[in-house]
């Protein structure tokens, strides 16, 4: 017969608990309190928590990836000059094409599920409650707006299964080959010039 | 057994559940579920590309499966620590507003308590007006800085570091194979003759396997 144990009961689970416990405790006991008063900072940090979605979090995902990125790669120096031109070319069109669709999909479907999930009521078809959850009266609260972004933001994931080949794939290699060949015109242009030069 | 229309509706249930009071549990969420989409987007199309060689997707299958790995991983333990910690911070009052501090004192609260590890606002229905968007708030803003330091910072490091790491393999794959093919017995010679002749050339060194 086959013995069932329980290993949340031993001792040295229990231990490695309270201490991971204590240990969470006492940082948390050196930070110090923080009280915001500001009328204007509390408001900015709700209405962040409204009114960011996935797609306004795609595009700061990637306003933040142009400046961080390119960078990174460019002072990667464990591949040759040629691979980490491309490279950086390969990061910055990857980063466009990546954040355009994404945003603009993201956004798309989340406003294309605003409009599938009304209140069911006289008048309004059936079609526009499809993504309405049972049982809701009222579609102005919080947690329904942020039903909708989560509802538009899976949508717009399994529409980018696809538009990850269709778009981006050849977008991508469109602007890659286009900034490899602005950089390689570019220092066409600066040796010609050295040339003349000397 | 459920029909579709019904499990369709527990889903759209589950989503309003999960999702519809804790919008920074949703982008850390679908964060992962994009990552792992776009991850098995490139996988498949090395999978399915007719003009890899068997031998080729040998190889680069499981790198773009590693690639993939750094990627869902360093995104959800990064985002979801930076989100869990903020979360913690606003649920135990150690980062608060003055109305739910005043809230929280004219209820009985002791200001002591404030902060505290195991003290939660969650707990404390009368404050829930002022709290739930503000901890909102908060934890939208942790989401969106954590997947910024794991998708532009992090995860590009990591990434380089083990991208070059396999060139590297790479090169060395390809340099071994090139010698293999140029070891074939050239016509009326064997291997074995070819070898021997190789070996005590000046250059025959390097094609010893």
């Amino acid at each position: 017969m086959a013995l069932k144990v329980n290993n949340t009961n031993t001792s040295l689970y229990q231990g490695i608990v309270n201490t991971y416990r204590n240990a969470k405790s006492k940082a948390l006991d050196l930070l110090p309190n923080a009280e915001y008063s500001s009328e204007k900072v509390i408001d900015g940090i709700k209405k962040t928590g409204e009114k960011i979605s996935s797609a306004e979090q795609r595009l700061i995902l990637g306003a933040s990836a142009l400046m961080s990125q390119p960078f990174i790669d460019s002072h990667n120096r464990n591949v040759d000059e040629e691979t980490r031109k491309v490279s950086v070319a390969r990061t910055i069109a990857k980063i466009i094409a990546g954040t355009t669709t994404g945003y603009l999909i993201r956004k798309g479907c989340i406003k294309g599920i605003k409009a599938l999930s009304q209140i069911p009521a006289e008048g309004v078809s059936d079609i526009k409650t499809i993504f309405t959850p049972k049982g809701i009266k009222d579609n102005t609260t919080d947690s329904f707006v942020q039903y909708r972004n989560a509802m538009g933001t899976v949508v717009a994931l399994v529409v980018m299964m696809f538009t990850n080949f269709i778009i981006d794939a050849p977008l991508t290699k469109f602007l890659t080959n286009h900034l490899v060949k602005k950089q390689d015109d570019k220092n066409n242009i600066k040796e010609n010039k050295d040339e003349i030069a000397k | 057994m459920k029909s579709p229309s019904n499990l369709f509706s527990d889903f759209k249930t589950v989503m309003y559940r999960n999702y519809g009071e804790n919008p920074g549990k949703m982008l850390v969420h679908t964060g992962v579920l994009g990552w792992i989409l776009s991850s098995l987007a490139q996988v498949s199309a090395v999978v399915f590309n007719d003009k890899i060689s068997p031998q080729q997707k040998s190889f680069l299958i499981p790198q773009e499966a590693a690639d993939a790995a750094i990627n869902i991983l360093s995104f959800y333990v990064i985002t979801s620590s930076f989100k869990n910690l903020a979360s913690k911070l606003v649920s135990t009052g150690k980062l608060t507003t003055k109305p739910i501090k005043e809230g929280l004192l004219k209820i009985g609260i002791r200001p002591a308590d404030i902060g505290k590890f195991n003290f939660n606002i969650d707990n404390i229905p009368h404050v829930k007006k002022d709290y739930k968007p503000f901890k909102n708030g908060v934890d939208v803003i942790a989401s969106t800085i954590g997947s910024i330091i794991s998708c532009n910072i992090v995860t590009p490091v990591l990434r380089n570091q083990y991208a070059s790491k396999k060139q590297k393999e790479a090169i060395a794959y390809m340099n071994v194979n090139k010698q293999q093919q140029q070891l074939k017995a050239p016509k009326g010679i064997t291997m074995a003759d070819y070898q021997k002749l190789s070996a005590i050339k000046y250059s025959g060194g390097s094609l010893k396997i």
